[in-house]
């Protein structure tokens, strides 16, 4: 795929992922990409504590079954708000809803390029959207 | 405009006429009748048919059945010839008289379209009959038209009752088939037979008679009546595999999904018409359901795989950038899968559901023996989740204990304590007796793996504290977060 790969410097991603080694992992890979951290936020509880305390990032990437609850409710919301979304998931596109279906995802396990290339669709995407 | 007056029009038919209602008791009769039969209509009406003329044998046996399938089917019939002998009337002993008749059987339909009566036409044929017993003399050569015409029907009739004989075998064979059949006559649909297993299907419904549309109005909307006027209008059949269907079974409590292979075929008349719809399949639903829960279960093994290696993925990169070198990177990778891998062992062992925390430690610690490693606590069962967090936690606590810590050198202890108190598992990791101990300089990834574990994945808290007579530690884990249910290696 011819995608533009550049990210923004110091982009803020906000993380919910359940599982603390793949979330380890995932930041790793965003700090080398020079991103900014938020979270993780390995529950849906603690994601949702985070959105309503004023979430400040630039996009997302959303574990889609976190510890047993679907990702999508949540998810909404941070459309509504216009961010980015990045669904990472073991399921593939078949296991996203029909209104996130064009959304990118990762596919389990991903890479850095992988990661690299599904912020960068991902912010195109809205940049376009709103545009 | 002249209006026809039926009932004289029926009066003076020529040919003997007369209807019976269902219970084969004579309702009407014509003059012809009468005459045919030596009986007035006061006599007949209101009497059995097989009262009047009673017929022991065989021909009686014909007739009745002949009159009941035309009320059963709705469908008209010919006896072609039958010899059937009536009383003579006034008769003192009582005797009968030699006949010979064709019959035919039409069904009168009542407003709601159920057959009430059958009108009987009948034609005595014995001055016929008697014509042929002549012609089969020596000296008669030459045969009447009339007596050719007789002949003819004759073999037509026994030709019939041969096939009627054989029919009601394939009936049998139909009626009790595994498969289910069903036939519909004409542009409407209207069932003329269904069998045993098309009958179960629609939950036992008295459908014969009926258009499909009446007598199975769920099915309207799903398709299928489209696609029987298509094969109708056509003549070109229709197959199905594990086509989805809603059918009512009232017989065993309401509207349930079916996934059904059939065909559709078009009956076709002497004249190449298409006249009706033989409808034959199979109920495939139990092997449909069976498909679909291996499709769910392929793609849950999938995914649970994708997880795996996205965790063994994970594991790899973060043992490599914090090794210090590649040997011991091999090694450290290698325990590390290890440990995750025998977890994955315990909670398959018990099909995925949970796992005991004493089990996970002696998995872990069963090297060193139970001098060295003394564990004290209830039996606390794990949801498979908490299981693999606990085994990686566990892992890394012994690796560095084994390290750096009290299993490093002989007669070093660890004292493992856990406790299910009501809103939470407390677990605690206490070292004795090893090196002299200092806090290391920087955060290697098996301590910061346990905090992530400890305090992200399972929601809970984690003090460590590197104590110079010893490492200890202690987590502890909210009830809810290791005991609820829900798919723990999900993600």
């Amino acid at each position: 795929m011819a995608l533009r790969t550049e990210l923004p410097a110091g982009l803020s991603v906000f993380v919910v992922e359940d599982e603390a080694l793949v979330a380890l992992n995932l930041e790793d890979i965003l700090i080398e990409l020079g991103c900014n951290v938020v979270g993780p936020a390995m529950r849906i509880d603690r994601a949702e504590g985070m959105f309503d305390e004023a979430l400040a990032a630039d996009v997302a990437i959303l574990d889609v079954n976190v510890a047993g609850t679907m990702i999508f409710p949540f998810a909404r919301k941070l459309a509504e708000r216009g961010m980015p979304l990045v669904f990472a998931t073991g399921y593939g596109r078949a296991g996203l809803p029909e209104d996130f279906s064009a959304r990118p995802i990762l596919q389990k396990p991903y890479t850095t390029q992988d990661v690299r290339a599904g912020l960068a669709q991902a912010i195109e995407a809205e940049g376009s959207a709103t545009a | 405009m002249h209006r026809i007056d039926f009932r004289s029009l029926f009066e003076t038919l020529p040919s003997p006429h007369m209807v019976l209602d269902r219970d084969l008791r004579f309702v009407g009769v014509n003059s012809a009748y009468e005459k045919a039969v030596l009986r007035g209509r006061d006599e007949l009406v209101g009497k059995g048919l097989f009262d009047l003329f009673p017929n022991d044998g065989e021909s009686g046996q014909r007739l009745r059945n002949s009159l009941l399938h035309v009320f059963e089917t709705g469908e008209s019939e010919t006896l072609a010839y039958i010899p059937y002998d009536i009383p003579i009337p006034g008769d003192p002993d009582g005797a009968f008289e030699q006949r010979f008749w064709t019959a035919v059987h039409v069904p009168l339909r009542a407003a709601d379209g159920h057959v009430q009566f059958v009108l009987q036409n009948t034609v005595d044929v014995t001055e016929f009959v008697k014509l042929r017993q002549a012609a089969s003399l020596p000296l008669f050569r030459a045969r009447p038209a009339e007596l050719q015409l007789l002949e003819r029907a004759r073999e037509a009739e026994d030709a019939n009752r041969q096939l009627i004989a054989e029919s009601s075998q394939f009936r049998r064979l139909f009626q009790q088939a595994p498969g289910f059949f069903a036939v519909t006559f004409g542009p409407t649909h209207v069932f003329t037979f269904v069998n045993d297993a098309y009958l179960r299907l629609i939950g036992g419904r008295r459908v014969v008679g009926r258009t499909v549309a009446e007598a199975l109005p769920e099915v309207s909307g799903q398709g299928f009546i489209e696609l029987l006027d298509g094969v109708y209008r056509t003549g070109k059949g229709h197959l199905a595999e594990g086509a989805r269907v809603v059918l009512d079974q009232p017989d065993v409590g309401g509207v349930r999904e079916f996934f059904l292979d059939f065909s559709y075929q078009a009956i076709r008349d002497g004249e190449d018409r298409v006249i009706g719809v033989f409808v034959q399949g199979m109920d495939r639903t139990e092997a449909v359901r069976t498909l679909r829960r291996q499709r769910l279960l392929l793609d849950e093994l999938n995914h649970r795989v994708k997880n795996t290696l996205a965790t063994v993925l994970s594991i790899a990169s973060q043992t490599l950038r914090s090794a210090r070198d590649l040997p011991s990177a091999k090694a450290d990778f290698e325990s590390r899968i290890i440990a995750l891998s025998k977890a994955h062992n315990l909670l398959s062992e018990r099909q995925w559901a949970s796992t005991d925390l004493h089990s996970l430690l002696l998995q872990e610690v069963s090297a060193y023996g139970s001098e060295r490693v003394i564990a004290n606590g209830p039996h606390v069962l794990l949801n498979p989740k908490a299981a693999i967090a606990f085994a990686l936690i566990l892992h890394e606590l012994t690796t560095n204990a084994a390290k750096y810590g009290a299993l490093s050198v002989d007669g070093g202890k660890v004292l493992v304590d856990w406790s299910a108190l009501e809103d939470r598992l407390v677990f605690e990791w206490k070292e004795e007796g090893g090196p002299v101990v200092a806090k290391p300089e920087r955060t290697g990834f098996g301590t910061l793996m346990i905090e992530r574990v400890a305090s992200g994945e399972l929601t809970g808290t984690i003090a460590a504290d590197y104590a110079p007579e010893g490492f200890n530690c202690r987590v502890a884990v909210p009830t809810r977060v290791y005991r609820e249910a829900g798919d723990g290696a999900a993600n």
